[in-house]
């Protein structure tokens, strides 16, 4: 058994797990952190993303023992019990999401890329988004929500799309 | 060079089998507060059919959708559904939780006419209160009915209702009959790029029409019409499952199973074509499945006006789209004989 010290959702933890433990694993079995899925565990379909250190990672591809001493940020950690964090808002008034599987990854992907407060265009969101699958929606609402999310906390604006047809 | 084509593709969807039993049930029960919880076997899959249901109920008890509290999916205390298939959940649902609340509405007016000195068909049931049709100032709050009928009339405002669209049984002879109750139509038109010397395929916009009858909830229709896009864009270009010879699945991940991430996506403009059914549950009808039949046809009619060559096997891959552009170049070379 390895044990762990890190911080999540800015609380402090220490965990003790065998060594070849996921983050994923550890998040989701030892700290009750459900909030992040396991989809493929392989790191193909996003929906474990968490925040290290504000990078997004797939926490299902780096061992738990990687995360000593950082602080990692899940889905749980966005809102409170009172308030939503804008992009969940955001998500939810343009009902982004539909079965909700790829949500949590989304999310956390998308604060990662807005936390990076540079000037964003739709093309940048597609990028950074194109590590997260999504079944249900086609991406359209999911982006129209970052772009919503991205508007309300950094105040800048995204050149919408010219329509084709009047 | 990159070529650029168009293509539409068109279909018709059925809704609500006739050929079996196809039924639905729902119970509506009318608290004394003035919300209804409601009762039904079907299930959510993310879809917002819930929600749906929920507006159904709330415009036939004229409360506000977050008055409504459905209880669903659970087989101990749920009616029967036949289940969140075919796209009929709007349409089948829809009509038995529609009559469930009519039911419970029957028993509020019936309490309240002779409080407010009308015949019971003089009442209409709106803005979470039950008003005389033409005196809208003359009317008691559903909360107060809804208390009157359980705790002094001793009739608690329940309604409950199933509805099975009408079977009808094919005549053996002919195989003819009438297989389902209702038809959505629908149109999408592909915009594609076309390298025709890597035979790499690009959507770059398609637009999609859909008759779903009434929408009910215009959002969830968007959403579901886009959801259906990019997977007719996996099954037209992306998606295919491989099988060594002995069964075993050759790409049984995500690595090389290839969906559309949001990359692939297009630009999309949704037109929701309205169109009252008279069977449906306001008009409605659905719109789930009909959303990703045609891409892949628009799609390849679009690559045929780009480069002029028809893949009739999916998905489009580069691989097929070259081959097709390398075989249509070597047929249309000319023949031009030794000078002798």
């Amino acid at each position: 058994m390895t044990d762990i010290a890190l911080i999540v959702n800015g609380e402090n933890k220490t965990v003790s797990v065998p060594p070849e433990t996921t983050l994923l694993k550890m998040l989701r079995e030892n700290l009750n952190y459900t909030g992040s899925k396991l989809g493929c565990d392989v790191g193909d379909c996003g929906a474990c993303t968490v925040l290290v250190d504000g990078l997004a990672v797939n926490a299902c591809l780096i061992l738990a023992a990687q995360a000593e001493g950082k602080e990692v940020l899940t889905i749980e950690g966005l809102s409170t019990l009172e308030k939503y964090h804008p992009i969940q808002k955001a998500f939810e008034d343009v009902a982004a999401l539909q079965c909700g599987f790829c949500g949590p990854g989304m999310i956390m992907a998308t604060k990662a890329l807005i936390d990076q407060d540079q000037d964003l265009t739709k093309q940048e969101i597609k990028d950074a988004l194109s590590g997260n699958l999504c079944r249900c929606t086609g991406y359209t609402k999911i982006i129209e929500g970052v772009v919503d999310a991205y508007q309300e906390i950094t105040g800048k604006k995204i050149p919408a799309t010219k329509p084709r047809v009047a | 060079m990159i070529r650029r084509g168009k293509g539409v593709g068109c279909m018709w969807y059925p809704i609500g089998f006739t050929v079996a039993a196809n039924p639905s049930a729902a119970t509506v029960k009318v608290n004394e507060d003035g919300t209804a919880t409601l009762l039904t076997g079907t299930v959510e899959t993310g879809q917002g059919s819930l929600t749906v249901l929920a507006q159904i109920a709330a415009e036939e008890l004229g409360v506000s959708t977050d008055d409504i509290h459905v209880v669903s999916a659970d087989t101990d205390t749920t009616p029967m559904d036949t289940g969140a298939i075919a796209s009929r959940t709007t349409y089948v649902t829809g009509n038995a939780i529609k009559l469930a609340a009519e039911n419970a509405k029957k028993i509020l007016f019936e309490v309240a006419a002779p409080l407010l000195d009308v015949q019971p068909n003089q009442l209409e049931a709106v803005d979470r209160k039950i008003q005389v049709q033409y005196f809208p100032q003359r009317c008691l709050p559903i909360a107060d009915v809804a208390l009157q009928a359980q705790f002094v009339m001793g009739r608690p405002p329940i309604g409950s209702a199933s509805y099975n669209p009408p079977t009808v049984g094919m005549d053996p002879e002919t195989g003819q009959g009438k297989p389902f109750s209702t038809y959505v139509y629908a149109t999408q038109c592909a915009e594609v790029e076309v390298d025709d010397e890597t035979g790499e395929v690009d959507v770059i916009y398609m637009s999609a029409a859909h008759d779903c009858g009434t929408a009910i909830n215009p959002m969830l229709v968007e959403g579901q019409i886009e959801g259906g896009i990019s997977m007719g864009i996996g099954f037209a270009l992306q998606e295919e499952m491989l099988f060594d010879d002995k069964g075993r699945q050759l790409n049984p991940n995500l690595t090389n199973y290839i969906m559309p991430t949001s990359l692939d996506m297009p630009e999309i403009d949704v037109d929701i074509v309205e169109n009252f059914d008279p069977t449906g549950p306001f008009g409605a009808k659905g719109v789930g499945e009909p959303t990703a039949v045609p891409t892949a046809a628009a799609i390849c009619n679009a690559i045929f006006d780009a480069v002029g060559v028809r893949i009739t096997s999916l998905p489009a891959t580069a691989e097929k789209v070259l081959r097709a552009i390398k075989e249509k170049n070597n047929s249309e070379q000319k023949f031009i004989p030794a000078a002798e």
